[in-house]
């Protein structure tokens, strides 16, 4: 009290240097605690409803949030115990809120890589859907149009400027491409869709795969009078708003592209064929690879094989610790997961079409069953 | 008694909370910053580098994923440019309006125009941003840029002006909107400070016959300098830190110096908010410290532009300045 009074700069620099040694103690501590691994995990495949009422809460992509949001009542009403409260905050707050037992589920439109697996060796990526990319485009009297990956890392890294380039036309014989600028549109927020476009301009393009590569964000090359956008519904008003322009956007906004009066570029798959995103296309691309799908689950389906594949598809993710607080919440996590994956449960015909996403094929199923199972109380 | 400990306390808090907020950041950003070394200010290439292959980088003995790098300078450079476009607009404008409205305009209609600066001042800037991206970007692009190219564009050595002159996204418009978010900022302060020169002063000079034009140039203005430096610099230090209508209508370049005014450009803080997420899916956490590294250089220009501008006021006088000297 006297101090305070007589001499109150003392006291500042007292709280100061103690804010400060507080600050530093946190700072040394690891910035995230791990749950340490279970060598042997236990399958449990017990699926069902808990005795006492679990919440899961959700966060992370905003793909995935609207079909979660409308999976939510639907699963409270087949389990009674279990509420699920899904929201969104991108893909990277799903992977590391998840990480960090912040969240019990955390949506993602990527997998894992290699350095979160050794970073966070408790997380599991578990596929709940599949999803897919369209190239949108913005030409007056152009309702027709084929590209490659080739062709839009090109465009995307300034090489091709115009939509009459001899490289575009080629593709497109009998088309009356006009010789406007193209404008390329990109993301810049962090996003799924530019990590599973990335990933396809990766595949499709050295000189891509070999500079900016592929991620949420990327490093895009400088392209004179491109333009930026932020979310999907971004992407589709910018492409509306701004002639001779071009977009990627994510498959569950195609009906506003649509009404945006936008193109749909057919593409080139790896066998060599222009294919547009469809339940045929999209799956044929996922059945095509299930067989090589590692057991981490963590796998890529951009420029699968397959005459009729679609190239620009993605799992959709859910992020999920192994081991749970209690045996409660572990049976609540195995049954919204398992039942979010049955065509007769979450993964409806209704509410995939809501979002335009798509089932996982049976083949697929059978390998996220074990992983689903793993998810266990520990002890 | 009790209001006594209150008020350490709330004197305190500041203090505490600054002390919290800079050390938390220094520590989150020393593994990016030890990666970068000097690199952090001088490198053009802001990259998380491969999170998915490639074997991971090394610098100064910081692990980093493949290829990272943390270079500012472009950034930097971004948010300089378009900080002091927007003051070099808003500060000729907001002075002069606010001195024919205080010397000039009756005080009833004075009044009414003072409510809408301060209105003016509140508007949330995510609604500047929309309606740059909206209205001003399109229509500076279709109509105001080749206008320009046209005319400045067409002089020597001002190369800066020349086509092309892009989708409207870029330094010249960043610059723009920002200058309308700083013109309240400067325009409010400078109203205060000129209802603050002493009546009898202006009067004095008018008997001696001086128009009232010469009794701004000669006694108003030297009056409030200082002030309306300070308000400046409390302008620029909103350019620097504005996020989201700069994020909106920047576009956003990443890694390369802007070639003309009408160029995409990067700001530290649009470049924080835009990727932050991605950053977060960097398992081994630098890219989250490389944010965190980008924080503190904003933080650092801040605190440097703050200083030099004070440094400049004091030179030119020794006078208190009325406004903006907190820290």
């Amino acid at each position: 009290m006297n101090i305070v009074a007589r001499r109150p700069w003392a006291a500042i620099v007292v709280a100061a240097v103690a804010a400060i040694a507080m600050v530093t103690a946190c700072g040394s501590q690891p910035s995230a605690k791990k749950p340490t691994p279970k060598p042997s995990p236990t399958i449990n495949d017990q699926v069902g409803n808990p005795a006492s009422s679990v919440t899961l809460s959700e966060a992370g992509s905003s793909l995935v949030e609207p079909y979660l949001a409308a999976l939510a009542p639907q699963l409270t009403s087949a389990y009674s115990n279990i509420t699920l409260t899904p929201s969104a905050g991108g893909s990277g707050v799903g992977i590391s809120d998840a990480a960090t037992n912040l969240i019990d589920l955390g949506g993602s439109d990527a997998y894992l890589s290699d350095s979160e697996m050794t970073q966070y060796p408790g997380l599991m990526n578990i596929p709940i859907a599949i999803s897919a990319q369209e190239i949108a485009y913005n030409l007056p009297g152009v309702s027709d149009l084929k590209l490659s990956g080739n062709i839009l890392a090109e465009i995307y890294q300034g090489k091709i400027t115009k939509w009459n380039d001899p490289a575009i036309a080629k593709l497109n014989s009998g088309v009356n491409l006009p010789s406007a600028t193209i404008v390329p549109i990109r993301r810049v927020d962090s996003s799924g869709d530019t990590f599973i476009f990335s990933s396809f301009l990766s595949a499709t393009n050295s000189a891509w795969n070999n500079g900016p590569a592929f991620g949420t964000t990327v490093t895009w090359p400088a392209v004179t009078g491109e333009l930026t956008a932020t979310g999907n519904p971004g992407m589709v008003q910018a492409a509306h708003a701004t002639p001779d322009s071009i977009a990627y956007i994510g498959i569950s906004v195609k009906s506003s592209i649509q009404s945006a009066g936008l193109g749909i570029a057919e593409l080139q798959n790896k066998a060599g064929k222009f294919v547009s995103a469809s339940q045929a296309t999209i799956t044929s691309a996922v059945t095509n690879s299930a067989q090589d799908i590692p057991s981490n689950l963590a796998q890529s389906l951009i420029y699968e094989p397959g005459a009729q594949s679609y190239p620009i598809v993605n799992y959709e993710y859910m992020m999920v610790q192994k081991q749970q607080k209690d045996a409660n919440t572990a049976l609540a996590i195995r049954t919204f997961l398992t039942w979010a994956v049955d065509s007769s449960g979450g993964a409806n015909a209704t509410n995939l079409a809501s979002v335009n996403f798509i089932a996982l094929p049976s083949n697929v199923l059978l390998k996220i069953k074990p992983a689903i199972g793993s998810i266990t109380s520990g002890s | 008694m009790t209001l006594r400990w209150v008020s350490l306390v709330a004197a305190l808090l500041p203090i505490l909370l600054l002390c919290v907020i800079v050390g938390t950041m220094v520590a989150s950003a020393k593994a990016a910053v030890i990666y970068a070394g000097l690199h952090l200010f001088t490198g053009a290439i802001f990259t998380f580098g491969n999170l998915y292959g490639g074997s991971p980088s090394v610098h100064n003995g910081v692990t980093a994923p493949h290829n990272a790098q943390y270079g500012a300078a472009t950034l930097l450079v971004g948010t300089l440019l378009t900080s002091v476009i927007a003051l070099a607009i808003a500060l000729p404008v907001a002075v002069g309006g606010v001195l024919m409205l205080t010397e000039r305009i009756p005080p009833r209609l004075q009044n009414g125009f003072s409510v809408f600066l301060e209105l003016l001042a509140g508007i949330p800037s995510v609604v500047y941003g929309i309606w740059g991206v909206l209205i001003l970007g399109p229509f500076f692009a279709l109509h105001f840029f080749p206008a320009l190219a046209n005319s400045l564009g067409r002089i020597p050595f001002l190369t800066w002006f020349r086509p092309p002159v892009g989708a409207g996204e870029g330094l010249l418009t960043a610059g723009l909107v920002l200058s309308v978010m700083v013109i309240p900022i400067i325009a409010a302060t400078t109203r205060d400070l000129l209802r603050s020169v002493p009546v009898l002063h202006k009067e004095g000079a008018l008997a001696l016959g001086m128009t009232p034009f010469e009794v701004v140039r000669v006694v108003t203005l030297p009056f409030v300098r200082n002030g309306i430096l300070a308000a400046a610099l409390l302008g620029w230090a909103r350019a620097l830190g504005e996020t989201m209508a700069v994020l909106l209508i920047s576009g956003n370049a990443l890694n390369q110096f802007p070639q003309s005014i009408y160029s995409p450009v990067g700001t530290i803080a649009a470049t924080i908010a835009a990727t932050l997420d991605g950053a977060l899916t960097d398992g081994t956490g630098m890219a989250v410290s490389a944010l965190g590294a980008l924080a503190l250089v904003l933080l650092l220009v801040t605190l440097l532009t703050n200083w030099a501008g004070r440094m400049i006021v004091r030179r030119s006088s020794g006078a208190a300045l009325p406004v903006g000297r907190g820290f």
